[in-house]
């Protein structure tokens, strides 16, 4: 018996530990003690995660490629035997080869854009309990990583820097349930936010796009750029987030959702890059590439709309150009804008 | 004392592979099997209750700590500490199959993944929602399980091992002597 009252104890203290560290952590604002834990947590896990990279690299090396096959799971049982082999072999080479491909995408990038990058590698792809979509960084405060920094990769807007070790940080996904991102429509001045869709059974994009003006033009296949934050934290201008998917109808409906597919494919990250200064001016679409094929010939309506703002975008990228000088915060014309539709005529929306 | 050091040794293991080597696998559904669950109940099954809750308090713990982790400190060791409490207190009885551990580890993960998502929604994590409940709770059991008699029985075996010259006659419960060859 007293032995059971005395367990009855320790799990009594051990219980009023958990629930104080959960209230402290909770609270928010960096509390002294929680992010004193996390930052002994990372100085810890930095040296055996990048021990393990060293040991598994050729070992995920086979198990990717085996994945990215399963209509030729059959094929490969037979062949895999002697494709073992091989693959060893050609694995460390094939690795080096597409790194520096993505490298160099990833400079290509950030050339355009004008943006000050810090090459990094994903290290982790999964979280406890499989409700957050975040990754690790090798990259820390050392290497000049902060909070709030923009990730990308070759492709596009990755996520943000949430929490900064010496030698490694993690990033929220833009697929994330709790993230949330200023977005513009390519070539227009229709703005909205992008936040990511929580894992769910049904079958939907990764990403929400929800623009503020109930009336604006979205067509299937338009692409989405980051607005940029105030003082580009924690998202520089000009990062391609996404393309349209499907645009949801909702009659009545006070804003217009449209669901999106990122440009980058989060469950396959490798090399990213931590954009450390931002650039000088907005990029505005610089940054994206060339449309493949040509979109506009399947659209008529699509076509006369992309033409007028083709004709206005010159005009209106030096008239925004100045005025976003006070670059704009992420909520700063949301909130305008919000508050600007109920009191607009409802007639005031048709004459666009 | 031996036993001690045994579990210590186990669950120092259990959070790094978990943390550095499961979470990088490109696993389906997004979710990882649990190897910290299995290896709290394997402690609690072979300790008493004041063990458990301990290993569960310190395994959850480090989980919590260590990156990529983006939930509030102490959410992971709190369900831990009580499953460890839960199972430990459990032990009791004897005459098991040699089944039992992987029920009681059944019980024990779907537990603390209902637990974790049950503090989320009331904490206000916008993640945590019906649908991916629906999605992560039954991936997060089904791996777990599959895992589970390749962690829980040589654990088992080893912290038994470890206190047989000590304890040898006491608590001998079948389970573990028919199920493990010796």
């Amino acid at each position: 018996m007293r032995d059971a009252s005395r367990s009855r104890v320790v799990l009594g203290v051990l219980l009023t530990a958990c629930v104080v560290l959960l209230v402290l952590d909770a609270r928010g604002g960096g509390d002294p003690v929680t992010k004193g834990a996390r930052t002994a947590g990372a100085a810890v896990f930095g040296p055996v995660s990048a021990a393990v990279t060293t040991v598994t690299g050729p070992v995920s090396d086979t198990y990717r490629a085996a994945l990215a096959a399963p209509g030729a799971r059959e094929e490969i049982e037979d062949l895999k035997a002697r494709n073992s082999e091989l693959t060893r072999q050609i694995g460390a080479q094939e690795r080096d080869e597409g790194r520096s491909g993505e490298l160099e995408r990833l400079l290509n990038l950030s050339g355009l854009g004008g943006y000050e990058i810090v090459g990094a590698n994903a290290v982790t792809h999964l979280t406890p309990q499989g409700y957050a979509d975040t990754v690790t960084l090798d990259v820390g405060t050392r290497d000049g990583v902060r909070r709030d920094q923009t990730v990308v990769n070759g492709d596009g807007l990755v996520g943000r820097v949430v929490r900064a070790g010496t030698d490694t940080s993690t990033v929220l996904l833009l697929t994330d349930g709790a993230s949330t991102v200023g977005a513009r429509l390519e070539g227009s001045e229709e703005i909205g936010t992008i936040s990511g869709a929580s894992r769910s059974i049904a079958e939907t994009a990764p990403l929400r796009f929800e623009l503020l003006d109930a009336s604006a033009k979205v067509g299937k296949g338009e692409r989405i750029v980051t607005l940029g934050s105030h003082g580009g934290a924690p998202f520089v201008p000009g990062v391609p987030v996404g393309t349209v998917e499907k645009v949801e109808d909702t009659p009545g409906a006070l804003s217009r959702t449209a669901q999106v597919a990122p440009v980058v494919d989060v469950s396959a990250l490798d090399i990213v890059g931590v954009v450390v200064a931002g650039p000088k001016e907005d990029p505005r679409d610089a940054v994206l590439p060339p449309k493949p094929g040509d979109p506009k010939e399947k659209d008529g309506k699509e076509k006369a709309g992309k033409k007028q703002t083709a004709a206005e975008k010159k005009a209106a990228a030096d008239r925004k150009k100045a005025s976003e000088e006070d670059a704009p915060a992420e909520d700063g014309p949301a909130a305008d804008a919000e508050s600007d539709r109920p009191r607009d005529p409802d007639g005031s929306g048709e004459d666009r | 004392m031996k036993r001690g050091f045994a579990a210590i040794g186990l669950l120092i293991a259990a959070v790094l592979v978990q943390t550095a080597l499961v979470d990088r696998l490109p696993l389906p559904w997004g979710v990882a099997p649990d190897l910290v669950i299995l290896v709290v109940v394997a402690i609690a099954l072979s300790g008493t209750s004041a063990a458990g809750a301990f290993a569960g308090f310190c395994g959850g713990l480090a989980v919590d700590v260590l990156p990529p982790a983006d939930h509030e400190i102490g959410r992971y060791a709190l369900l831990l500490c009580l499953a460890g409490y839960a199972v430990g207190s459990l032990r009791e009885s004897n005459g098991r199959s040699w089944l039992w551990p992987l029920g009681v580890a059944a019980g024990a993960t779907l537990a603390v993944c209902l637990g974790f998502a049950f503090i989320g929604m009331v904490l206000g994590d916008p993640r945590v929602g019906l649908g991916a409940v629906a999605v992560v709770v039954p991936a997060t059991l089904l791996m777990t399980m599959v895992l589970s008699p390749f962690v829980l029985y040589p654990a088992l075996w080893l912290l038994r091992r470890m206190d047989h010259d000590e304890f040898a006659a006491i608590g001998d419960a079948p389970w573990l002597s028919r199920g493990v060859a010796r």
